[in-house]
């Protein structure tokens, strides 16, 4: 297998005005691999995902993915240069994104918010699209709810649209941020279930979560973020059976009951 | 019953001038309809100018709409048709004049796009900011987002307000017999010279408006009522 990571983010740095949030993380996302970020709350996990895809811009730092650089080109002279939107337009489809909010286009029905992307964006025919549509929703097993629109789902039919909207671009990657944080308890898992059945077909994913026994059990890799650094990562039965640093042992202790 | 309820009440004379009179109402439905999309297209761009990211284009904005929704729509129609050719024509070096069809959509279509801007700007900025940043996760470029993702949810936001927008610049259409416009009041104000029968001709004028105001206003809602709360819990 080729050794190229999915996903490779290198001394990535993010500062908002004099607020340093990132101060320089650096990680790999294995092809079919699966890492779960933890760490308390304004650590930077949501601003580390959104610097990925360039919803928002690093300050420094690389991002990868398949080995492409994402968003800066280096010039001839040595200079780095911020691509234009279309560029980074392009490789955004590569990398599916689910929000904490859902964010569902809610003038479109459910079936029309999967297919819109992969119809306007990567140009496929309506037919094409709905077939592939189709089987996305399948995959998050709402298949019946194809012609609803969302207001009339549930907050777990809605977020397991937002996946299926994210899977419908065939990306190489997909990206969590708190996909159940705002889910009733009694909702949380038909989502959690649908991302191990991901998990479990082999994609890629980056999954920021408080859900602990997910990032023990479905997760290749743990990643614990404390004040815009990775203060602890290794494999789950190490985060979290034998973690090293303080902060991570009272961060855990905290969070697993 | 006075001789003047009457008399205002006995429509005859406003049948009798039906033909006139009605071509006069489909001068009214022009000069709405065009004057309509004049504000709605002007508005927008004013509203997208209102929420773009740099000053400059917020100022411009800011002064189009300060400057329309605060002149009063007659004054605007009389300066478009008597002062504005004047100006353009100083400034080319030419004898300019105006259709008073013309003049008169410019005035309101420029009028109340200082008022659609302003219902534009806040559907706009109603839109959670995750529906953007969703629709820029799957890759769609701006343009696509405004025209795919903002817009249609706009619209359907301010479809109530605007229509109000829309019954008030349809009555604002009978100020344009100022300039001559041969519109519904026009024609009246023609027969009454001859026929010294104000009354049922005004209240015939009045009737018609309410009439066609209402059942378009009220056909608009019904229509659209489905259509809009499909989107909401
Ligand atoms: N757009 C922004 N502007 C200014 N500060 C921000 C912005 N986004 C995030 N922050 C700040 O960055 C820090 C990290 O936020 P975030 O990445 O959302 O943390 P987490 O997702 O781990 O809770 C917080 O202090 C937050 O207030
Ligand atoms: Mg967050």
């Amino acid at each position: 297998m080729d050794a190229t990571p999915a996903i490779r983010v290198v001394d990535l740095r993010k500062s908002f005005g004099t607020l340093e949030v990132l101060k320089g993380v650096s990680f790999d996302v294995d092809r079919g691999s699966v890492v779960s970020m933890i760490g308390a709350s304004g650590s930077g996990k949501s601003t580390l995902l959104r610097c990925i895809n360039f919803l928002e811009t690093p300050s420094g730092g690389e991002v990868y993915i398949d080995g492409e650089p994402m968003g800066f080109r280096t010039d001839a002279t040595g200079q780095r240069r911020l691509q234009p939107l279309s560029e980074i337009n392009r490789m955004r489809r590569d990398l599916g994104m689910v929000f904490q909010q859902f964010n569902l286009w809610p003038h479109m029905t459910v079936l029309g918010n999967v297919i819109e992307a992969p119809m306007r964006v990567r140009g496929m025919n309506r037919k094409r699209a709905a077939a592939l549509g189709e089987e996305c929703l399948a995959r998050v097993h709402l298949s019946e709810k194809a012609r609803e629109y969302p207001a009339r789902l549930s907050g777990g039919q809605q977020q397991r649209v937002a996946i299926a909207r994210a899977l419908a671009m065939q990306p190489k990657a997909m990206l969590f941020d708190e996909p159940t944080s705002s889910l009733d308890p009694e909702l949380t898992d038909e989502v959690l279930a649908v991302m191990r059945e991901l998990a479990g077909d082999g994609t890629t994913m980056i999954v920021v979560t408080h859900e602990m026994g997910f990032a023990r059990d479905a997760s290749d890799r743990v990643l614990f973020l404390h004040n815009g650094l990775i203060e602890e990562e290794g494999p789950p039965e190490q985060v979290f059976g034998a973690p090293r640093s303080e902060r991570c042992r009272q961060f855990l202790s905290k969070h697993l009951q | 019953m006075s001789d003047a309820l009457r008399q205002s009440l006995d429509l005859s004379l406003f049948w009798e001038y039906r033909q006139v009179l009605l071509s006069g109402l489909l001068f009214n439905v022009y000069v709405f309809a065009c004057s309509a999309v004049t504000a709605l297209l002007v508005g927008l761009a004013a509203a997208l100018l209102r929420v773009n990211r740099s000053w400059p284009f917020r100022w411009i904005g800011t002064v189009h709409v300060e400057l329309f929704r605060n002149a009063p729509d007659y004054i605007m129609v009389v300066w478009v048709h008597f002062v504005l050719p004047l100006l353009l024509g100083a400034i080319i070096g030419r004898r300019l004049e105006f259709h008073p069809f013309v003049s008169a959509v410019i005035a309101l279509g420029f009028v109340y796009s200082g008022y659609f801007a302003e219902t534009f700007r806040a559907g706009i900025q109603a839109i959670p900011i995750g529906h953007v940043e969703a629709a820029r996760a799957c890759g769609m470029g701006e343009r696509l987002i405004l025209w795919r993702i903002i817009l249609p949810q706009v619209v359907r936001r301010m479809l109530p307000e605007a229509v109000n927008q829309l019954v008030s610049l349809f009555k604002a259409t009978t100020i344009v017999s100022l300039i001559a416009v041969p519109d519904l009041m026009y024609n009246v104000s023609m027969v009454t010279a001859t026929e010294m029968r104000p009354l049922p001709l005004y209240t015939g004028a009045a009737l018609t408006y309410f009439a066609v105001i209402w059942l378009a206003a009220t056909g608009v809602r019904l229509l659209s009522e489905r259509w809009r709360s499909k989107i909401y819990a």
